[in-house]
């Protein structure tokens, strides 16, 4: 049997070097002859999600993962795995039991994922509309189109689909109101602005298996009745564009689009818009009016874009995770999708699970699994075995969830209800080193930026959450910040004209929620108990623990620090800038967390 | 027809008319910024709260911009309202802390304290985006908003004195707070880095506009530009007529 060499080239893998290693495979196979030609042919795929450990090579149908592949170890896999069947171990990925595994399944970063929206990713060339064909795409497109429009919403409503952007609104009732109006023309849009910082989940969609995104937004203009949609896809993402101008072109030269969508008669025309570069245009009114070429700023969405949306016509707007569920619910039924996940949130979700993880990456998993699931076993636990602290869920405006509440299941409503959010995806884990307090900050500081300015509590209250928050971290907090904190921050939810403003407050909110006496040790005691906080820290040498190795001598960037080799180390605190990097050097744990007032004691 | 409770009061309207209009035509006033008859609504001071609550779930509205579509209930003055609108407005003044309208309306729905906080200095304009507004709306779009977050500003383009500014003040007239500033002497208009000669009534003298508004207007209505005042052209006319009709 012929084998396929399967080599990332998603954004992550490609900056690691992948397309030099698909270059290496392919001149290795030239050099291996006649054989090894009849034998191998290569495939460029999207992104496998583990992009820390690439650039990743699958031989298939041999199921053989290799990890950190580089150029120099093409002639070795040509040679051995495709020509001989045997294995390279040390490109094997290595368990947690130390044992090198052959096949991504048994990954444990993989092993316990579902895919439904990445199942393709990593088996097919993007750029190959062929390769999609041959996995069955574009089967439900077919299947659409012998079904009538109600029926196409019939099933999407049973799949109890909700939209993956962040809102979580039922995908099927949205499309529902949409076909009811009489309006045309009509429009769907696929939002493509992610401008979640370290938010990669529709990137790696988008770029990995394009058709799939066209085929479920091609259902969608089936479904309301529209003949034109558009991509609006942020502006960073030149792959992503690439491969979607490409697939649309491919399509209509297949007559999947175009005038008549595979002979049905139906006319679809789809096109991208690059996105206007600002965190606010993925926010629906602001998407839209950047589309029509306004400044992109939200409008009050009291009607809502199903009945006035482009150019004041019906139109759907979903999300590119969204979309890509589509095909397997046409296919599979919106039953079956329903009992995947929980009750009131079914499907998978994918998360970008980054920070204080061993394993971080996009995983995909069922709705419903647990925090302690997905951070412990997929993810590994916690970089050094050090302590969790929390987990910020659902991009910038999302919340903070500590320890007592890693049990949480994840989906839409549980999170919500404790004042965090599942949001678009977005899992950064943070360890005891994170000071919470500066996280709230951090967060507040970049939607204060990204707010379009356009309303006053938004722009307004940030403003002044922002100066609190950067006073309490440098030691000026006072009595009645916190309380100050929260009224802002109501007022912030309660009275914002878009959901960016509304949701801005949860970073804060939860914060002070949980980790309350965090922020009172900054306020009262003038001490981050994190050590982050450098006006309110100064370290210290625990000289028992101390071996004197001089690691963190070596590492302090101020020359605060000095002793003997193999004697207790001593940090001048006139010296230190609380940098923090001997803690992070010392391997014994002998660097101490103090109080900028026990430093001048 | 839809019927509606505002504080309790039975009010009637159509649907889809917005609630700040159905509430002054009932007699009920709120309070306002950024809302002007006229000028494209944008609902950004958030001044003009309002809670409506619906099959029992209670939200906070702008009623400038909210279009009644169903019986609900309304409230103008409940607790939540009261609370929003006394931070938006420590909000408003302590970015515009010179402004006296925003220190009034502080003192009228009771802001909360905003003393902590390190007021901007010497801001009047509380970003409304009316000005730009009813400039776009003249058809001139010779100032508009720029940027976003708190570095939001109202300015011509690069800011640099605006070919398209003439100087009709309509932006500083429209101003909620007198934020914009301009200078005016006997011949001279200054405003937005830009100066206009004045143009005065060739009968009584008064000022009519500057040379460019005029010729805007008279452009616009394909006639010659005026010469006369309001008042002196009605005179004018009234006197045409009566020689016409010999009313003497
Ligand atoms: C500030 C802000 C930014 C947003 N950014 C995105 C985004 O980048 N991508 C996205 O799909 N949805 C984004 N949304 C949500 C969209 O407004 C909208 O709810 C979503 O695209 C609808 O599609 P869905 O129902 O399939 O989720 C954003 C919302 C806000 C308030
Ligand atoms: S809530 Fe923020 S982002 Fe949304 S309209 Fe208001 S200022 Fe703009
Ligand atoms: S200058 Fe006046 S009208 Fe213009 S935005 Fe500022 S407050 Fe509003
Ligand atoms: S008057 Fe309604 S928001 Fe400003």
């Amino acid at each position: 049997m012929r084998k396929t060499v399967l080599i990332c080239c998603g954004t992550g893998c490609r900056a690691n070097g992948s397309m030099a290693v698909a270059d290496a495979i392919r001149k290795a196979i030239r050099e291996a002859g006649a054989a090894a030609d009849a034998v191998a042919q290569v495939k460029t795929t999207g992104c496998n999600g583990f992009c820390e450990n690439g650039p990743i090579v699958k031989v298939m149908p041999d199921n053989i993962t290799y990890y950190k592949v580089k150029p120099r170890d093409a002639g070795e896999i040509i040679e051995k795995t495709v020509m001989a069947g045997e294995t390279v171990s040390r490109l094997l990925y290595k368990n947690e039991a130390g044992e090198r595994v052959r096949s991504q399944e048994e990954n444990p970063f993989y092993a316990q994922q579902k895919k439904i929206a990445l199942s393709a990713i990593g088996q097919i060339d993007p750029e190959n509309i062929e390769d999609y064909i041959e996995i069955g795409g574009y089967e439900a497109l077919k299947k659409a189109l012998a079904m009538t429009p109600d029926e196409i919403i019939s099933e999407v409503e049973k799949s109890n689909l909700r939209g993956r952007g962040g809102a979580g609104f039922p995908t099927g009732r949205k499309w529902r109101t949409a076909a009811g109006y009489d309006n045309y023309p009509k429009y769907v849009v696929c939002n493509g602005d992610e401008g979640d910082p370290g938010a990669f989940m529709d990137r790696s969609v988008l770029e990995g298996d394009p058709h799939a995104v066209i085929e479920g937004l091609a259902i969608a203009a089936l479904a309301i009745g529209a003949e034109e949609g558009f991509f609006y896809i942020r502006d960073e993402y030149d792959l992503a564009v690439k491969h979607i101008k490409k697939a649309i072109e491919d399509a209509k030269a297949r007559g999947i689009l175009g005038d008549s969508v595979m002979g049905s008669g139906h006319k679809l025309n789809l096109s991208v818009v690059r996105g206007g570069g600002a965190f606010i245009c993925g926010e629906s009114t602001a998407l839209m009016a950047s589309i029509e070429g306004r400044v992109g700023e939200p409008r009050a969405k009291y009607i809502r874009s199903v009945q006035r949306g482009l150019w004041n016509q019906p139109t759907v707007l979903n999300n590119v995770e969204t979309l890509a569920n589509i095909p397997y619910i046409i296919n599979n039924g919106g039953e079956a999708f329903a009992k995947i996940g929980t009750k009131g949130s079914s499907g998978t979700k994918v998360f970008a699970l980054v920070g204080k993880v061993k394993r971080t990456g996009l995983v995909e998993v069922p709705m419903g699994t647990t925090l302690r699931h997905l951070i412990y076993d997929i993810g590994g636990g916690i970089i050094g075995d050090r302590p969790f602290k929390a987990v910020q869920t659902g991009g910038p405006s999302g919340g903070c969830i500590p320890e007592s509440m890693l049990d949480l299941e994840v989906d839409f409503d549980t999170l919500s209800s404790y004042g965090a959010m599942m949001g678009s995806g977005g899992m950064i884990v943070m360890d005891d080193r994170s000071c919470m307090v500066e996280v709230a900050r951090y967060y507040t500081q970049f939607l204060c930026e990204e707010s379009c300015g356009k309303c006053t509590p938004c722009r307004e209250g940030l403003r002044r959450m922002l100066e609190i928050l950067t006073d309490i971290c440098e030691g000026r907090g006072r009595e009645g910040d916190l309380e100050l904190l929260e009224r802002i921050g109501h007022t912030l939810q309660d009275s914002s004209l878009c959901s960016l403003g509304k949701s801005a407050p949860n970073p804060v909110l939860t914060t002070i929620k949980y980790f309350r006496s965090e922020y009172e040790a900054h306020i009262r005691e003038k001490r981050c108990p994190a050590g982050v906080c450098r006006s309110l820290t100064s370290f210290g040498i625990d000289k028992e623990k101390c071996i004197g190795c001089d690691l963190c001598a070596k590492g302090c960037p101020a020359g605060a620090i000095s002793g003997q080799k193999k004697e207790p180390h001593e940090i001048d605190p006139g010296i230190c800038i609380a940098c923090g990097s001997c803690r992070e050097a010392c391997r014994f744990d002998a660097v101490i967390t103090l109080g900028k007032g026990a430093a001048r004691e | 027809m839809i019927e509606i409770q505002i504080n309790g009061k039975t009010c009637t309207c159509e649907p889809g008319e917005f609630l700040l209009k159905v509430a002054a035509r009932n007699g009920i006033y709120i309070p306002t910024l950024c809302h002007h008859e006229g000028v494209g609504e944008q609902g950004c001071c958030r001044l003009c709260l309002a809670e409506v609550v619906e099959r029992g779930r209670s939200r906070i509205v702008v009623s400038c911009v909210f279009p009644v579509e169903k019986p609900i209930e309304v409230y103008t003055d409940s607790e939540r309202v009261r609370e929003n609108r006394a931070v938006v407005l420590m909000l408003l003044k302590e970015r515009a802390p010179e402004s006296e309208e925003i220190a009034r309306l502080c003192e009228e729905y009771q802001a909360i304290d905003g003393s902590r906080f390190k007021a901007l200095d010497n801001e009047k304009c509380i970003m409304c985006g009316l000005c730009a507004r009813a400039c776009q709306s003249l058809g001139t779009g010779a100032i508009a908003t720029v940027g976003r977050g708190t570095g939001k500003k109202v300015s011509t383009p690069y800011d640099e004195p605006s070919k398209d500014c003439v100087g009709c003040l309509s932006c500083a007239r429209i101003c909620p707070t007198g934020a914009i500033p301009y200078k005016q002497d006997e011949k001279e208009r200054r405003i937005w880095d830009r100066s206009f000669t004045l143009v005065r009534c060739e009968s009584c003298g008064e000022i009519i506009g500057t040379r460019e508004e005029l010729l805007l207007a008279a452009e616009r209505g394909g006639r010659e530009p005026d010469t006369l005042c309001a008042s002196c052209r009605q005179k004018q006319m009234a006197d045409v007529l009566a020689h016409t009709y010999g009313l003497e």
